[in-house]
C-alpha cells in the first residue's frame, strides 16, 4: 500500500500501460487456445485413423464364403453302417464331400486337377458334416444340400473380387478361380455370416479359427483377477488410508506401491513364473495363474485409487460420525466406504480393462501356447484375446490378417463395454453431500 | 488502564470516534461559554448579553440532537463493545446534561434580564459570583478532567460539589433572612435565589460528568452515591 | 484495493501496526485474570497442555463449565480456543502427534486416561461443527444414526419417537416432518446445521459443544440457531467457541478469551463485553487488533 502510494504513475498513465499490452495478451491467449485444439483435433484423428483402419480391415472377418454342395450320406461312402460316436470318428466325411464336389463338377478328371477341385472346400468341412450326422441320424442315407465353409484361400479370392474386378489370386491357380466364379455366378458360393469365429477356438486354418477359447480364457483370467485385486486392493487402501499411523514404514509401503505401479508389466510375468509355476507348481497356462499374475499387476493401480477415492471423502462426514460417538470401523463402514465406492469401482474397471488387454506378463505363464479348446474352468489351458490377436498376426496366413483386426475390434468392444459400466456405475452410484 | 480510542483496525472507527468526543468537547465549550456570559450579564447588568446567550441556547439544543444522532449511528453501524461502548455511552449523557447546563444557563440570562429590568443591586450578589466561580471551575476541570481520562481529577472536581451545595444552603439561608427583614424586596430576591438554584444545578450536572469520566475509564458506575462500584 | 487506488490518500494503517506490536508485546506471562471456575462445574479443566508434534498449542488452561451454563470461547483465529473446544470430546485424538496434558473431567470422570472408552465419552458430549456436516442419507438416518450405533432405541416406534423430539428440540420438526426421507443435504445450511444440532441431541447427551456454529449461515439462520442454544440451555451444558464477538454476547453467560495458546480472561459475559478486566480482551473485543 505504502509502496504504491509513491509510484507516481496517474490513472491515465496506467491504462495507458494497460492498453498497451492488451492486444498482444489476447493474441496469446488465441495461440494458446488453437493449441489445445490442435492438439484435441490430432487426438480425434489418430484414434479415427486406428479405427477405420482395424473396421475396414476387420469387417469382412464377420463374413465367410461358404459353397453349397449336394452331399449323400452314402453309408459306403463313408464306410459306417450306423451312427454312433465311434464310427463317427472314423467315418469318411472328406469322402463324401469329394463326391458331392465331383458331381458338381462332373468333367474334371486328372489327378491334380481333383485335388485341386477338393482344396476349394475347408479341410474343416467334414467336421462340420460329421457333427449334423450325429445331430441328425436319420440322415444316413440320404443327400441333402448343405453350405460349407470354403477353403481360406477361395475366401481371399472372393473378398479381394469385391474391391477390385480381377481380384487377388495369391495361392488360388487359374482353373480354381474359373470354378470359384461358375459357383458364384450360379449362387452356390456366398457370403455368409461367420459364426465359425464366435463359436470356434483357434487353428491353423483360418476360416476355422474363432475367438470363442480365447475370449472365455479372458473372462476367466479377470474373473480371478476382479476377485483377488478388488477385495485386497480395496482392504489395503482402507487401511493405510483410515486405520495405519503415518510414520516411516507407512511412507515406504506408499512409496513401493506407488513404484510397483511403474514396473513394467513382464516383471509380473516372471514372476508369476517363478512363483506360481516353479514353486507352487500351478498348471501352465491357466487363466489361474494368469489372474494371480495380473491381480498382482493390477493391485498397485486398485490401491492407488481406492486411496484417492478414500482421501476425496471430505473429512467433515468422518468428524461428524465420529462426533457421534461412532467407532472407527463404523466411520469407515457406514459412511466413508459407501462415498468412496463409485471412485473405487472406476479405479478397480480401469485396472481390469487394463488387464484386460496385458499380453506380455501371460506370455511368461505360457498363456501364448496353441490351443483350440474351450476352457472350461479356471484351471483348464487357455489363452486370451490380446495374446491370440499376437499369434493371428504373427500367422503367415492372408486369412489372419482380417481376424486379427477382428479379434482387435471384439476387444475394443470388450474394454468399451468395461468403461460404460465404469461411467454407469459412478453415475449411479454418486451421492452429492 | 489506559485509554486508546485511535488503534482500530478501522481507521473509519478511529475517526467517528474522535469527532463524537470533539464535537461533545466543543458543544461543552459552548455551554462554559453560555454559563460564564450568563453570569456575567446578571453581575454586570447587561441585557445585550443575556439576549445573545438565549439566542445560542438553541445552538446548545442543536448540538446535542446531532451528538445523540451520531452515537446512534456508531451503535448501529459499529456495535461497539467495552470502553468503545462506554465512550459512546457517555457521550450520549454527557450531552443530556450539558443541554440541561445550557438550559439552567438561559434561565440565568432570563433572570439577569428581569433584574437589569428593575434596576438596583440586589442582595446577594457576592454569593451568585462566588458559587458561579465554583461551578464554573468544576465545569472545566469536569471537562478537562473528560478529554485527559483524568479519573483523580474527576474524582476531585466530584468532591467540590458538597462545597458547592453547601455554599449554596448557606446563601438560601441568608438571603431568606434578608426576605423576611425586608418583605419588599421578595420578588427580586426571589429571582436571585432562582439563579444561586441554577448554579447549583450546573454543579450538579459537572457532578454528573465527573461520574461519567470515571464510568468511561473505570467502567464502573458510581451515580447516585454507589461510590462502592469502583474497584 | 491498493492495486487499484495508485494515488491514494496519505498511507492509512501505518500507525496501527505499531499499536499491534505494542499489544502483542504485553503478552510476555499470562495470567488467566477473572473467575475461571465456578461451583457447580460439569466439566472441570486443570492446568491443561496441548502439544501438536513440538508445538505448543494450549498453554496451562484451567477453567470450569458450569452445569446448564453456555461459556462462548473467543479469540483471534489460531488461538486455541477450536483446540481447546475438541479436547474436551477427544476430537483431538484423530489428529497425529497431538498430545494432550492436565486433568479434564465431566462430572468427575476423567475424559483422557488409558481406561477411557471415547465411544461412550463422545455420546456424552456432542458436537456441532463449523460447516452443517449432515450424512448423505435422509433426514430421518441422520437423526437416528446416534441412537442406532449407541444401541439406545430397542423399537422402531422407540427410534422414531426419538426422532421426532430430537427435531422438535432443534425446531426443526414442523420445516421436515413431511420429507423425513428426503437427503439432509438438500436442506438449507441453516436447517442443516439445526438438523446437525437434532442429530448431536438425538443420544442425549450431557455437554454439546460448538464449533463456530453460524460461520456459514446467513443472519436469520443465525438468529435461528442463537434462539435454539438459549432453549437448549435449559437440558444441556454448552461451550461454543465463535468468531462473532456479538453473538458470544448474545448467547453466553459466561466468556473466555484465549489469546495465543493461553486463557486471558474469564468472566461473566456482561463484564467481558462492557468492561473486560485484561487490556488484551479489551483490545479483541473492541477491534483493536486481528
Amino acid at each position: 500500500m505504502t509502496d504504491l502510494t509513491q509510484t507516481n504513475l496517474t490513472q491515465k498513465q496506467v491504462r495507458e500501460r494497460i492498453a498497451a499490452r492488451l492486444a498482444s495478451r489476447h493474441r496469446k491467449e488465441k495461440i494458446f487456445r488453437g493449441f489445445g485444439i490442435a492438439s484435441i483435433a490430432f487426438g480425434v484423428l489418430a484414434v479415427l485413423v486406428l479405427f477405420t483402419d482395424i473396421i475396414s480391415k476387420g469387417s469382412s472377418a464377420f463374413v465367410q464364403s461358404q459353397i453349397q454342395l449336394q452331399v449323400n450320406y452314402d453309408p459306403a461312402e463313408l464306410g459306417i453302417d450306423k451312427v454312433d460316436q465311434e464310427s463317427l470318428a472314423w467315418a469318411n466325411f472328406d469322402g463324401v464331400i469329394r463326391n458331392a464336389l465331383r458331381e458338381r463338377f462332373p468333367d474334371v478328371t486328372g489327378r491334380s486337377e481333383k485335388r485341386e477341385l477338393y482344396s476349394l472346400v475347408s479341410s474343416g468341412a467334414g467336421f462340420d458334416l460329421r457333427e449334423r450326422l450325429q445331430n441328425n441320424p436319420e440322415l444316413l442315407g440320404q443327400s441333402e444340400t448343405v453350405w460349407v465353409n470354403a477353403d481360406d484361400d477361395v475366401d481371399t479370392y472372393v473378398k479381394s473380387l469385391s474391391k477390385s474386378k480381377d481380384g487377388f489370386l495369391g495361392r488360388t491357380s487359374e482353373q480354381k478361380a474359373v470354378w470359384i466364379n461358375a459357383l458364384r455366378d450360379s449362387g452356390e458360393l456366398k457370403k455368409r455370416f461367420n459364426k465359425t469365429f464366435f463359436t470356434n477356438g483357434d487353428s491353423r486354418e483360418p476360416e476355422q479359427a474363432g475367438i470363442r477359447a480365447a475370449l472365455v480364457g479372458s473372462l476367466f483370467t479377470l474373473l480371478v483377477t476382479l476377485v483377488l485385486s478388488f477385495p485386497i486392493g480395496v482392504a489395503a487402501a482402507i487401511y493405510l488410508e483410515e486405520f495405519a499411523p503415518k510414520n516411516r514404514w507407512t511412507d515406504l509401503i506408499e512409496v513401493n506401491i506407488n513404484n510397483l505401479a511403474a514396473v513394467p508389466s513382464i516383471v509380473f510375468g516372471l514372476l508369476g513364473l517363478a512363483i506360481f509355476i516353479n514353486f507352487f507348481e500351478l498348471p501352465r497356462s491357466a487363466p489361474l495363474v494368469g489372474g494371480l499374475v495380473l491381480t498382482l499387476m493390477t493391485l498397485p493401480t486398485i490401491i492407488i485409487s481406492s486411496r484417492a477415492s478414500l482421501k476425496s471423502v471430505p473429512p467433515s462426514i468422518r468428524e461428524a460420525a465420529m462426533g457421534m460417538g461412532a467407532s472407527r470401523m463404523q466411520v469407515v463402514l457406514h459412511h466413508v466406504l459407501p462415498l468412496a465406492m463409485p471412485g473405487m469401482l472406476t479405479g478397480a474397471i480401469i485396472g481390469m480393462a487394463q488387464a484386460l488387454g496385458e499380453t506380455a506378463p501371460l506370455l511368461m505363464i505360457g498363456m501364448v501356447a496353441f490351443i483350440v479348446d474351450v476352457p472350461h474352468g479356471i484351471t483348464d489351458p487357455s489363452t486370451v484375446l490380446p495374446v491370440q490377436i499376437f499369434l493371428w498376426a504373427d500367422s503367415p496366413e492372408r486369412a489372419f490378417v482380417e481376424r486379427t483386426s477382428a479379434a482387435i475390434m471384439v476387444l475394443l468392444a470388450v474394454l468399451i463395454t468395461m468403461n460404460t459400466c465404469a461411467v454407469w456405475l459412478r453415475k449411479k452410484l454418486e451421492r452429492r453431500w | 488502564m489506559d485509554m486508546h480510542f485511535d488503534q482500530h483496525i478501522s481507521r473509519q472507527f478511529n475517526e467517528d470516534l474522535e469527532s463524537l468526543k470533539t464535537e461533545m468537547l466543543e458543544m461543552g465549550g459552548l455551554v462554559a461559554r453560555q454559563v460564564a456570559d450568563a453570569v456575567d450579564a446578571l453581575a454586570n447588568a447587561d441585557s445585550e448579553l443575556a439576549e445573545k446567550v438565549l439566542q445560542v441556547e438553541e445552538e446548545i439544543d442543536r448540538c446535542e440532537m446531532e451528538l445523540d444522532e451520531h452515537a446512534t449511528l456508531i451503535i448501529a453501524k459499529r456495535q461497539p463493545a467495552a470502553s468503545d461502548l462506554r465512550m459512546v455511552m457517555s457521550v450520549i449523557r454527557i450531552a443530556r446534561d450539558l443541554e440541561r447546563m445550557g438550559d439552567e444557563a438561559s434561565k440565568i440570562a432570563k433572570m439577569a434580564i428581569a433584574l437589569t429590568d428593575e434596576g438596583t443591586a440586589p442582595r446577594g450578589y457576592t454569593e451568585i459570583r462566588h458559587i458561579a466561580n465554583a461551578v464554573r471551575k468544576m465545569m472545566n476541570d469536569a471537562l478537562d478532567a473528560y478529554t485527559r481520562f483524568d479519573v483523580e481529577s474527576a474524582l476531585k472536581t466530584l468532591a467540590e460539589d458538597e462545597q458547592v451545595d453547601m455554599d449554596y444552603r448557606s446563601a438560601i439561608r441568608e438571603l431568606v433572612t434578608y426576605m423576611m427583614e425586608d418583605p419588599r424586596s421578595i420578588s427580586r430576591v426571589m429571582n436571585v435565589l432562582w439563579t444561586l438554584r441554577s448554579l447549583e444545578r450546573i454543579g450538579d450536572h459537572a457532578k454528573n460528568i465527573c461520574e461519567q469520566v470515571v464510568y468511561l475509564v473505570k467502567g464502573a458506575d458510581i451515580r447516585h452515591g454507589n461510590k462502592k462500584n469502583l474497584r | 484495493m491498493s492495486t487499484m487506488t495508485l494515488n491514494a490518500g496519505p498511507a492509512a494503517a501505518v500507525g496501527d501496526s505499531t499499536a499491534e506490536q505494542n499489544l502483542v508485546n504485553t503478552k510476555a506471562d499470562i495470567k488467566t485474570v477473572g473467575s475461571p471456575f465456578c461451583d457447580d462445574a460439569k466439566l472441570r479443566m486443570r492446568n491443561v497442555n496441548v502439544f501438536y508434534g513440538e508445538t505448543q498449542a494450549i498453554h496451562d488452561v484451567s477453567l470450569d463449565i458450569g452445569r446448564n451454563q453456555v461459556v462462548a470461547m473467543i479469540g483471534p483465529s489460531g488461538c486455541g480456543k477450536s483446540t481447546f473446544l475438541r479436547c474436551l470430546n477427544r476430537m483431538n485424538d484423530t489428529i497425529e502427534g497431538c498430545r494432550v496434558e492436565g486433568e479434564l473431567s465431566l462430572d468427575g470422570d476423567p475424559i483422557y486416561g488409558a481406561k477411557v472408552d471415547v465411544v461412550p465419552l463422545r455420546a456424552r458430549v456432542g458436537m456441532v461443527f463449523q460447516k452443517p456436516n449432515p450424512f448423505p442419507k435422509s433426514i430421518y438416518d441422520n437423526v437416528a444414526y446416534g441412537p442406532k450405533i449407541h444401541g439406545i432405541a430397542s423399537r422402531r416406534a422407540e427410534l422414531d419417537e426419538i426422532v421426532e423430539n430430537s427435531l422438535r428440540r432443534a425446531g426443526l420438526w414442523n420445516e421436515v416432518k413431511d420429507r423425513l426421507d428426503k437427503p439432509g443435504t438438500g436442506l438449507s445450511g441453516g436447517q442443516q446445521q439445526r438438523l446437525c444440532i437434532a442429530r448431536a441431541i438425538a443420544v442425549s447427551p450431557e455437554v454439546i459443544l460448538m464449533d463456530e456454529p453460524c460461520s456459514a449461515l446467513d443472519p436469520i439462520a443465525t438468529a435461528r440457531i442463537e434462539e435454539l442454544i438459549d432453549e437448549l440451555r435449559e437440558n444441556y451444558t454448552i461451550a461454543i467457541v465463535t468468531h462473532s464477538m456479538q453473538q458470544a454476547a448474545r448467547v453466553s453467560q459466561r466468556t473466555a478469551y484465549f489469546h495465543l495458546g493461553k486463557l486471558v480472561e474469564v468472566n461473566d459475559t456482561e463484564t467481558v463485553f462492557t468492561n473486560p478486566e485484561h487490556e488484551l480482551t479489551e483490545a479483541y473485543i473492541t477491534g483493536r487488533f486481528g
